[in-house]
């Protein structure tokens, strides 16, 4: 073998290998900014209040059809001192999704998942007592569910819960206005089986708890769900890249297993690495059209984590790989305290996601964030996971410090070199550079568009009639990117046989014994284009 | 955007199906349905029906009937529930104005037995300042109770206005519904322009008034952001609108009132050759060397009365009687308020709630003050 397919591929099929790549790049990012709706829909839902005069806390209240609640109109007004309302007669009733044009809308198995935002209006009257700025709340959550189909007062218990929460206040500059106040997040739900849901919220007074709440007017519930639209285009790209990325690790893993010799450290590396990309691309979502799969937030979160994981260490180790020092590196023991943070990093954003979205699974309306100690939990894991990701970004540029150092002193001495020498050296510098210039391609892409997204809010405009949906298209196209990175990958740096087979001829014992045998004076690459360097060296 | 194209197209549609009625017969006909405002009270007929006109109710009292155009009656019929929601609309519409001008001269008076457009006395056949705002008000409060009432799901034919469609058109489970107040807005347009049509430069202050209590709605929106990537962190980010709080934007609108343009009465208005738009004009500052009035500016072309003496004519009480502030050197001092009349003053023990606390739920519990409190009276 002589280094990889990128260094023996001619420059025409390399440009026309690129461009049908690109092409698959500009496709999906036009089909996410074309086709696909806005990744996700958002419905502010404003509290119905209903009049509970039963106490019977199993009862439900629904809001339409009409007779499942006895409205109250104002909660600190001349109606409820005439109706003696206490915290016990009050539930806040969200019926999800509101009706539009006329129909009864009902959420979609497409729709993925649901998450809950509650927000308070508190008003601010200049003579009443002022708020706390940090006030506890606790909420009595019951969330119900119900079927097309399901006779209409008939809500089945999905999940119940008390749960505390700490709102943020600040009271406003001018009298009657409403307080600015933190958003609470209430819950999230990792899948959205049902057709309808309900949620019935009461804050009860129990010692003091809700005690310090201040006039409330209104209760806002923001229900936010992926669209339909966006999770068909988003599947149907993984139900694409999904076979794609499989077949050609399984042509790239075929010609590593036809050399004769072990496959390498890096060559490992990228199997691995088309592995995760294999498990983050396989479209399991399909399943959560027939199940109920609420632990799918939990499952993409690990996918992703697990890859990204997978891409740092390889470029940790791709760049070791082509230090070209005279250190000799085993496996990836090498690399241990590099990987270590990658490592450590991935493990605490791990153990967050658990406690977050694990616990999530058995409680819809559990956050971490919602107490103090869990709050420090989560920051230190978070903190954690950042310091990890800091070092490895140090360790990561000094490598590639090292390697453009050794480069530049290779460079020097290339003319000087015999000419087998010289092409393993320009072959690894190639090689090396190659990837550089896509990594940091990618990696500034989806740094830009990131940015673009956040600063642009809305959606841009190119022309009057095209209407490009930019953050799914931001979406597509990075997921498509990175998948269409590790194809590159995996077809130009698999072996190339352009020159084994002249090799295999004759020469194939006397490489295999050189290659497992390399002189300490030279690199740890292990090719057999090194053993051919060694045999002319000792000739 | 692809809502402003539907409702052009609307506009359109709505000038070519509507007959083109005379001008300059009835200056505030357009204002009958305020009318509707005074439904649901307890010693009125409308009452009983319009608390119980449920979603699924379509039919309409004949009071509340008697108060809307046929148009504005199509539209309270295709949009079961709505009812409720421009008529609580115009009742906060009424409390906010009474707010924004209790320490005025005129402080927005209302009578309960005043009807339909006649709801604020005659002042509003006068194009001045008050008229505008009132209209301005009106139209930004149906807006604003609207939009709640969609987010309530109390009207079930909010529209759902697809902001991408799908492979199968518009949909629902494809891309998700726009936000309330677009709804909000354009029912509003339909709805309270509805009786505003002609050339007369009375309909065009109307009509840009009452677009500049919506534009006052719609920009007060605030956005609101979520999280909710990998892990919770920011990779993927929702954003909302917030519906402003109807104080916040009757505020605004007493800010514009103050500077309200004074524009041209012989505007005629439409620029050529686009002579059937509706909303397609530009009023002209009186003023030459001002700027032509904003979208968000309020219009009117005639002086307010003094609002000092009594007037039955435009239906103003006078100021005899205010109360006023001795010490203001503004619009509520005695001064300005009682027109150089002069005032009495007597010491009176007032009986007041006070250091009122909120206990949740839903108890206010004030103290009872007495104090004794100085009292100017206007003459």
């Amino acid at each position: 073998m002589a280094g990889a397919v990128v260094e023996n591929l001619s420059n025409r099929k390399l440009i026309v290998l690129i461009s049908f790549l690109l092409i698959c790049l500009l496709v999906c990012f036009l089909l996410g900014g074309l086709v696909a709706p806005a990744p996700s829909n958002v419905q502010s839902v404003l509290a119905t209040k209903c009049y509970d005069n039963s106490q019977n806390k199993s009862k439900f209240f629904y809001v339409r059809p009409n007779g499942g609640c006895d409205k109250i109109d104002d909660l600190h007004g001349p109606e409820a001192e005439e109706r003696h309302i206490t915290d016990k007669n009050v539930v806040f009733a969200f019926q999800l999704p509101i009706p539009r044009g006329g129909i009864e809308l009902d959420y979609s198995r497409w729709m993925q998942n649901l998450i809950g935002i509650l927000q308070i209006d508190v008003t601010f009257f200049k003579e009443w007592e002022l708020m706390e700025p940090r006030v506890p709340v606790t909420i009595d959550a019951r969330l119900g569910y119900r079927n097309k189909g399901d006779p209409e007062d008939e809500w089945k218990e999905y999940a119940t819960s008390t749960e505390s929460r700490t709102m943020d206040c600040s009271p406003p500059e001018r009298d009657g206005y409403l307080y600015n106040c933190s958003l609470l997040p209430l819950f999230e739900l990792g899948a959205l089986h049902h057709d309808y849901y309900l949620l019935n919220l009461r804050f009860p007074v129990i010692y003091e708890n809700n005690r310090g709440l201040g006039p409330v007017s209104d209760l806002w519930l923001v229900v936010i769900n992926q669209n339909g639209g966006f999770t068909k285009v988003w599947l149907s790209l993984k139900t694409i890249f999904f076979p794609m990325v499989v077949g050609v690790m399984i042509w790239f893993w075929r010609r590593v297993q036809l050399l004769a010799r072990q496959p390498t450290l890096l060559e490992s590396m990228l199997l691995a690495l088309g592995v995760a990309l294999s498990t983050l691309n396989l479209p399991l979502e399909y399943l959560t059209l027939s199940f109920e799969m609420p632990f799918m937030l939990l499952l993409g979160d690990m996918k992703q984590g697990i890859f990204y994981s997978m891409l740092l260490s390889f470029w940790l180790v791709f760049a070791g790989e082509h230090l070209m020092d005279d250190n000799e590196r085993k496996g990836l023991r090498g690399y241990w305290k590099q990987l270590s943070c990658v490592g450590v990093g991935c493990l605490s954003m791990f153990i967050f996601d658990m406690c977050e979205r694990g616990i999530q699974l058995r409680n819809p309306f559990y956050s971490i964030w919602a107490n103090e100690i869990g709050t420090q939990i989560a920051l230190s894991f978070v903190i954690i996971a950042g310091i990890a990701a800091g070092v490895y970004f140090l360790f990561l540029s000094y490598i590639i410090y090292r390697v453009f150092r050794n480069i530049s002193a290779k460079r020097q001495a290339l003319p000087a070199m015999a000419s087998a020498r010289r092409h393993f050296y320009e072959g690894v510098i190639y090689r090396f550079k190659f990837l550089m210039l896509a990594t940091l391609l990618c990696a500034a892409m989806t740094v830009v568009g990131f940015i673009l997204g956040q600063v642009s809010e809305g959606k841009w405009k190119w022309d009057e009639d095209i209407n490009l949906e930019y953050t799914s298209a931001f979406f597509t196209g990075v997921y498509g990117m990175w998948n269409v990175y590790i194809l590159a990958l995996l077809c130009l740096y698999s072996p190339s046989h352009k020159r084994w087979p002249s090799e295999s001829a004759g020469q194939d014992e006397t490489n295999e014994e050189i290659e497992f045998t390399p002189l300490p004076t030279e690199p740890s690459e292990l090719s057999s284009l090194t053993a051919m360097i060694k045999k002319t060296a000792t000739d | 955007m692809s809502s402003t194209r539907t409702t052009v197209v609307f506009i359109v549609v709505l000038m070519m199906v509507l007959p083109y009625l005379g001008t300059a017969k009835g200056r505030g006909r357009g204002s009958k349905w305020w009318g509707i405002a005074r439904a649901g009270e307890p010693n009125n007929l409308v009452s009983n029906s319009i608390k119980e006109n449920s979603i699924t109710n379509s039919y309409l009292d004949p009071d509340v009937h008697a108060t809307l155009r046929r148009k504005q009656r199509r539209l309270v019929r295709d949009h079961p529930g709505v009812v409720v929601a421009v008529a609580k609309g115009a009742k906060q519409a009424i409390s906010e104005c009474k707010h924004q001008f209790k320490n005025r001269r005129w402080n927005c008076p209302t009578k309960d037995f005043h009807r339909g457009r006649n709801l604020f006395g005659k002042i509003v056949d006068r194009a001045c300042r008050e008229t505008a705002f009132i209209y301005a008000l009106m139209s930004a409060a149906v807006t604003h109770s609207v939009s709640r009432a969609c987010s309530e799901g109390a009207i079930e034919s909010c529209t759902c206005d697809y902001s991408q469609r799908g492979p199968s058109g518009a949909d629902w489970e494809w891309g998700g519904c726009s936000d309330n107040i677009q709804f909000g807005v354009k029912f509003s347009r339909e709805f309270v322009d509805a009786g505003e049509k002609g050339r007369d430069i009375r309909y065009m202050m109307n009509l840009h008034n009452n677009e500049a209590g919506r534009v006052h709605v719609s920009t007060e929106m605030r956005q609101e952001c979520k999280c909710h990537g990998m892990s919770g962190s920011c990779t993927v980010r929702t954003c909302w609108m917030r519906l402003p709080f109807f104080r916040v934007v009757g505020d605004n609108l007493k800010d514009r009132f103050d500077g309200a343009s004074r524009v041209l009465i012989s505007n005629t208005g439409r620029t050529p050759g686009n002579g059937r738009k509706k909303y397609n004009y530009q009023l002209k500052p009186y003023n030459p060397e001002h700027k032509a009035p904003s979208k968000k500016d309020l219009v009117y072309y005639e002086n307010s009365p003094n609002f000092c003496e009594k007037n039955l004519k435009l239906g103003i009480a006078g100021t005899q009687g205010r109360v006023c502030n001795e010490t203001s050197i503004g619009v509520d001092g005695c001064d300005l308020m009682c027109c150089g009349r002069g005032y009495k003053t007597e010491v009176k023990e007032v009986v007041e709630r006070c250091a009122c606390t909120f206990h949740w739920c839903c108890e206010v519990k004030c103290k009872v003050c007495r104090t004794k409190k100085t009292i100017h009276t206007c003459l």
